[in-house]
């Protein structure tokens, strides 16, 4: 990693000033951006460090909803309690999305520009193509080694995976991420690859998160997220699932239900088609796991990667299942 | 702890809502005066604002005791706390610390040990010691808030640091119990005579828990060049260097560049002289990727992640093979051009007629398993610096072998043997690839020609690509059985992909032939073990050299067998098992000693109690069903047919401390400690008398390697030796009978015979130029015998044996497995030090379960600790451990070695478990999900079509 220049914002729309510059990044946690700077994905010229910014990093709950400023640590929101009593899948998604030392060092706004883990992307001194890195270059994943890599959401130019478990449980619950001003679904935040991987973000040069918020609901507050993965810790997800859910006073039928998935999709993945089968059914075994195949309609593989099809399903309704167990 | 507040006036470029005045800013290597709190003192560094927090404590501040294993927050070996909150110093940035208030394992205790630390080395929770600092930190933290913490509590703080010897297990107990320790600590050291069978708490373990201890990379020289190693990024290419000597004077703070071309000695090098094969430096082509090309040395500041991009080096890919199928083929490229068809060696052990024997057996099983490459994933990389001390080059550094690296670098170097010196640092993990060299040749040729120390830590990258693996097998074999159950033949093959040198592929080749049948009386047998070249990663030594691929074979087709046979898995292990009188498949009568029926009746309770638990919660659940399953192995301890001798030193010196010349490396394993033991009882004095000298080819005698399970057997009993020809000088010089006693009284000995005492004050007496008025040296090399054509000999002479129970979950529909608990019954002959010796089984069984569920290092895509997974804190669970004492007499007080044992039965047993829980072998490890997955699908096809039919 080469040393960069560093500055220290010391209020957002200096931040944003200095962001909009070329060659520059926000640094916040750290987690992602010192990585990558490693790897040699990362290249800024100047680094403009807002983890002393004021104010932008409170967590505040009500029955409303949350809003949780960009600089709130992970671990800070997955262990506030009012997040966990009304937000549990967004408290499990942070538990199970890294380590301990991580969660207390990256940021809200961090996770949500955390990058893809595919191979060939964080290799650039082995593969030269790569269309995330370098637009046009060509995919090196695709034909490569594709256990890790998406099966929905994909196109001709990537199938890199998207990685994080927050997203995953912020799209199911019509989470917004605020940009200053702009607002915007974090649905509609994360871009699909299509034929420009390059951009994975809906943000402009000069604008910088300063918060997410989370509509407060009944099927927020009875929700889980339930992460797969091949080791018991700090691991990233084979397929994972948020999944809230809300019945019917009889206790039985399913009245709101929100499903997203996570670990298969090149971005964090609403499947509205598992949530509309199951709206106004009664939450039965079968008609849960016949309704979850619908989540992973249109899924592509890439070899290694097959399993990650007839897994997702089974982690939705795993998911599901378990949320009527507790009624 | 009372935290000092920092000076704040800190010179950092800050960006204010009126003024970006980006113009402030320069390029590249700019600093800025940093000011926070370490372990509650005010610090001030002037460094670039994003260099790493980990570095500036370790490089600006020299608190080592911050480890680094990764740089990139996988291991978390440097996790510190930044107020109060763990974090990893590596993703930090300097600046970002500015202000806090950081704390380090230095910091947790001023000067005694807090109860955390002497909870650490009371439990045994601290082996090599590498990650001890880190987990020590983040306990710290989980006990400030949580002083009685749960198992998941404990597992959820500390599951971001990664241990590779301990298995876990007690380091969650270590601080489960530190509200209990008080904050010193009973080192248990046990009375004269008494030591062997004690559990002192290790020699050496205080500084691990301090962050004292120094790794190789702890004590690099303030004016030390550093290095930087050009390698190969082809699997396979031809190479030409440009105008090398331009580039490094237009290259800022660049002192040489070194190439083969600059190799004084022979440059090959290798851990079996008659094979040696690999260059320090590649000369002209690359074998494989990662492969040692060039070296820049350079001023620390100017090396540091220097940009390589304009090196003057081309390359030319050449055709590359990695598979050993491709290797084989017709017509493929030689890798080595004396070793035709690509095989470096390859063992073969015959007895009977196997052929005929399996023909007229009443049952025959046959299969095939096919494994990976596995990284030994020691958290500490390789790391060490190289000095001229007058015409003499010192090399302190990391290691198992000190004396190999010795001969190895003198080598390479053209130096005389005795003009290169090694000096072991703690070592921070081993497993078997820190036997091979790595830096050593490296650092020592940069001292050589620049006159000045030279120092290089690999990264987590270089250290997984250049170093050895595990070999991936791929094994076939098919066994036969008597109707009544007795095993009557087997037959074995094996291809080993020992990658692009022969490292310690040609031990792996023959030690599987041997090995293969399992702790199994079997009459008829044909093994062969084959070593095959590829453009891979160089296969090497890891903890049981291919006996742990070969016995998943074996021990997956066993169970096989009984189920065909109709008799339960255990009791036609216990029918089929070695036992005194037996001759194993290589001819060799075990006279005694033999103790894998006993490990078997040890664990027939835990199995009644483990499958009528299956059975129950398998009647009651449908998509997750439980297994249980068995598995047995056996060890021989020290080299196969081969010399290895141990020499041990032993003295008193005049102020009545007993000085050990111990110089068997402690990688963790416990020989600083175990060694000590056996001298001490052999000697008849107390373990408290005793100082170590420990390994250094300057000072110590040559103990051999850390390697094959031989240090507690062949070293061990070098020490009992020397322990009792001490004790005889010291009862012939006091003219008294063996069955006197000694006492160390201050500076003089006691020696007392029934009534008769006589004191000798050990001032009186002559000193040799080592300070020593009594001293003893002794050599032990274990008694074998050459295998002939037909691999029929006595390759050891010793072996250990064990066998373990897994019981396992397995998720039907996802395929995952939880692991419920492990048994383990070990035959140690005597467990000289138990706590020890537990701790390394728990450690072997975390190896175990790592490359039965998880480890599957692929090159070029898993070189990191994050995409390459060993199991974490969660992953292995609950341990019982039974001791089994069949004491061999030619081990010290009837010890045999344990190391690698305990590793072997792991793997095969979690896969027989798997079996019995979804009625699926895997046959392709890791067992992932995945494979587990297509094993039941695989299944339930055919049973649907068969519903069909």
């Amino acid at each position: 990693m080469r040393d960069f220049s560093y500055l220290r914002a010391t209020s957002t729309d200096a931040a944003r000033q200095a962001a909009a510059l070329p060659g520059a990044m926000l640094l916040a946690g750290g987690t992602t951006l010192i990585d990558l700077a490693k790897c040699g994905v990362a290249e800024p010229d100047t680094l403009v460090d807002i983890t002393h910014l004021k104010g932008l990093d409170r967590i505040a709950v009500d029955e409303r909803g949350a809003t949780i400023g960009a600089l709130a640590r992970m671990g800070h929101v997955a262990d506030h309690a009012d997040i966990k009593s009304r937000f549990p899948a967004i408290s499990e998604a942070l538990w199970q999305a890294a380590s301990a030392q991580i969660r207390n060092m990256a940021t809200i706004g961090g996770n949500l520009m955390q990058r893809t883990r595919c191979p060939y992307f964080r290799d650039p001194a082995n593969f030269a193509a790569c269309n995330k890195r370098v637009s046009g270059s060509g995919c090196s994943a695709i034909g490569g080694v594709t256990r890790g890599h998406a099966v929905l959401g994909t196109s001709e130019a990537c199938i890199a995976m998207y990685p994080g478990d927050l997203a995953t449980a912020l799209v199911a619950f019509d989470a917004t991420v605020h940009l200053g001003e702009r607002k915007l679904l974090v649905d509609d935040f994360f871009l699909l690859p299509g034929t420009t991987p390059d951009r994975e973000h809906a943000i402009e040069p000069g604008e910088m998160i300063t918060a997410i918020a989370i509509p407060g609901s009944a099927a927020a507050r009875r929700s889980t997220y339930l992460k797969i993965r091949d080791r018991q810790s700090y691991e990233f997800a084979a397929a994972s699932a948020a999944v809230g859910i809300e019945f019917e006073a009889d206790g039985r039928t399913i009245r709101d239900l929100r499903v997203a998935l996570g670990g298969v999709a090149t971005k964090p993945w609403r499947v509205r088609a598992v949530e509309d089968a199951l709206k106004g059914k009664v939450l039965e075994p079968e008609t849960v796991r016949a309704a979850s195949l619908l989540a992973v309609e249109g899924a592509v593989d890439h070899g290694a990667n097959h399993y990650k099809i007839e897994l997702a399903p089974r982690v939705v309704a795993r998911a599901i299942l378990k949320l009527g167990e507790t009624a | 702890m009372r935290q000092a507040q920092p000076d704040m006036n800190q010179v950092l470029p800050e960006v204010d809502e009126g003024r970006p005045d980006l113009g402030i800013v320069q390029p590249g290597l700019e600093r800025a005066d940093i000011a926070f709190a370490v372990n509650g003192a005010a610090v001030s560094v002037n460094v670039p604002p994003l260099r790493r927090l980990s570095q500036v404590l370790r490089d600006e501040l020299r608190l080592t005791g911050t480890k680094v294993g990764c740089d990139a927050g996988d291991c978390g070996a440097c996790t510190v706390l930044v107020d109060g909150d763990p974090v990893c110093a590596c993703l930090m940035p300097a600046a970002s610390a500015a202000g806090a208030s950081v704390t380090t394992v230095e910091g947790l205790a001023n000067g005694l040990l807090s109860a955390l630390q002497a909870s650490f080395l009371a439990h045994g929770a601290a082996q090599c010691g590498i990650c001890t600092p880190a987990l020590l930190v983040a306990a710290t933290a989980l006990l400030d808030t949580t002083p009685r913490p749960t198992e998941i509590e404990v597992q959820d703080a500390l599951g971001g640091i990664l241990c590779r010897c301990t298995g876990y297990r007690k380091i969650i107990a270590a601080v489960m119990d530190a509200s209990s320790q008080v904050a010193s600590l009973d080192f248990r050291l046990p009375q004269s005579g008494h030591a062997i069978g004690a559990s002192p708490v290790r020699l050496d373990g205080v500084p691990k828990v301090t962050g004292a201890e120094k790794f190789g990379g702890d004590s690099f020289p303030a004016d030390a060049l550093a290095v930087l190693v050009v390698r190969s990024p082809h699997y396979h290419a031809g190479f030409a260097f440009g105008d090398l000597d331009g580039w490094a004077r237009k290259t800022p703070g660049i002192v040489g560049v070194f190439t083969a071309a600059d190799i004084p000695g022979k440059n090959c090098f290798g851990v079996i002289g008659p094979f040696a094969d690999q260059p320090a430096l590649a000369e002209g082509f690359a074998r494989l990727r990662g492969e040692a090309v060039a070296l820049v040395a350079g001023e620390r500041e100017a090396i540091f992640d220097l940009d390589l991009s304009d090196f003057p080096i081309r390359w030319t890919e050449l055709p590359h093979v990695l598979q050993p199928s491709e290797a084989q083929a017709e017509g493929a490229a030689l890798i080595h051009r004396n070793r035709p068809s690509n095989l470096l060696t390859s063992g073969f052990v015959e007895r009977g007629d196997p052929e005929a024997a399996l023909a007229g057996a009443a049952v025959t099983v046959t299969g095939a398993i096919d494994t990976s490459y596995v990284e030994h994933a020691y958290i500490e990389p390789e790391a060490g610096h190289a000095y001229m001390d007058a015409d003499t080059l010192v090399v302190v550094a990391c290691t198992q072998a000190p004396y190999m690296d010795r001969d190895d670098t003198a080598k390479v170097l053209g130096l005389a043997v005795d003009k290169v010196r090694i000096v072991p640092t703690a070592t921070g993990g081993g497993f078997g690839s820190k036997l091979d060299v790595s830096l050593q040749p490296l650092i020592g040729l940069v001292a050589l020609k620049t006159g000045r120390p030279a120092a290089l830590a690999y990264t987590r990258n270089e250290s997984m690509m250049s170093t050895t693996k595990r070999h991936p097998a791929e094994m076939k074999a098919t066994i036969g059985a008597d109707a009544d159950g007795h095993v009557t033949g087997m037959i074995f093959s094996g291809d080993f992909n020992t990658g692009a040198y022969a490292s310690w592929g040609p031990t792996v080749a023959n030690r599987v032939p041997v090995h293969a049948s399992g702790p199994y009386a079997t009459p008829n047998y044909r093994a062969e073990g084959r070593a095959i070249h590829t453009h891979g990663p160089i296969s090497g030594a890891f903890r049981g050299f291919g006996v742990p691929q070969a016995t998943i074979m074996q021990e997956t087709l066993y169970d096989e067998l009984a189920g065909k046979l109709g008799i339960d898995r255990l009791d036609f292990r216990v029918k089929n098992c070695l036992r005194n009188g037996s001759e194993t498949v290589t001819g060799q009568k075990l006279e005694s000693g033999v103790g894998i029926a006993e490990c078997l009746e040890a664990l027939r309770p835990h199995w009644a109690r483990a499958e009528a638990d299956a059975n129950a919660f398998n009647n009651a659940n449908g998509d997750k069903k439980r297994g249980v399953g068995v598995a047995s192995c056996w060890y021989g301890c020290g080299n196969t047919s081969l010399p290895n001798p141990s020499t041990i030193r032993v003295g008193i010196a005049a102020d009545g401390t007993v000085i050990l010349h111990q110089g068997a490396v402690d990688i963790g394993q416990g020989s600083n400690t175990v060694i000590a033991q056996i001298c001490a009882d052999a000697l008849g004095l107390p373990l408290e008398r005793f100082r170590l000298k420990s390994a250094d080819t300057a000072i110590s005698p040559d103990a051999g390697k850390t390697s094959a399970s031989r240090q507690t057997f062949v070293t061990g009993k070098a020490a009992e030796k020397a322990g009792r020809a001490l004790r005889e000088k010291i009862l012939r010089f006091a003219n008294v009978s063996e069955k006197a006693t000694l006492q160390l009284d201050g500076a003089a000995i006691v020696i007392r015979e029934g009534e008769a005492a006589r004191r000798i004050d050990l001032a009186s007496l002559d000193m040799d130029a080592e300070g020593f008025v009594f001293r003893a040296e002794e050599t032990y090399d274990p008694p074998t015998l050459p295998l002939d054509a037909k691999g029929q000999g006595k390759p050891y002479a010793v072996y250990g044996y064990g066998a373990q129970i897994a019981e396992l979950e397995v998720d039907l529909k996802l395929g995952t497995v939880k692991l419920i608990k492990i048994t383990a019954a070990h035959d140690v002959g005597k467990a000289i030090n138990p706590l020890l010796a537990e701790g390394q089984i728990e450690g072997g069984i975390a190896q175990g379960i790592g490359m039965a569920l998880m480890e599957e290092y692929i090159p070029g895509r898993t070189e990191n600790l994050h995409d390459y997974l060993i199991p974490t804190i969660g992953d292995v669970p609950p341990i019982e451990t039974i001791l089994v004492e069949v004491p061999d007499p030619e081990g010290p007080f009837g010890a045999k070695g344990l190391g690698e044992h305990v590793l072997i039965p792991t793997a095969p047993a979690i896969l027989n478990a798997i079996r019995h829980a979804t009625g699926v072998l895997v046959t392709k490890v890791p067992a992932t999900p995945t494979r587990i997955r297509a094993g039941i699908r695989e299944k339930d096809g055919i049973r649907e079509k068969e519903a069909r039919a």
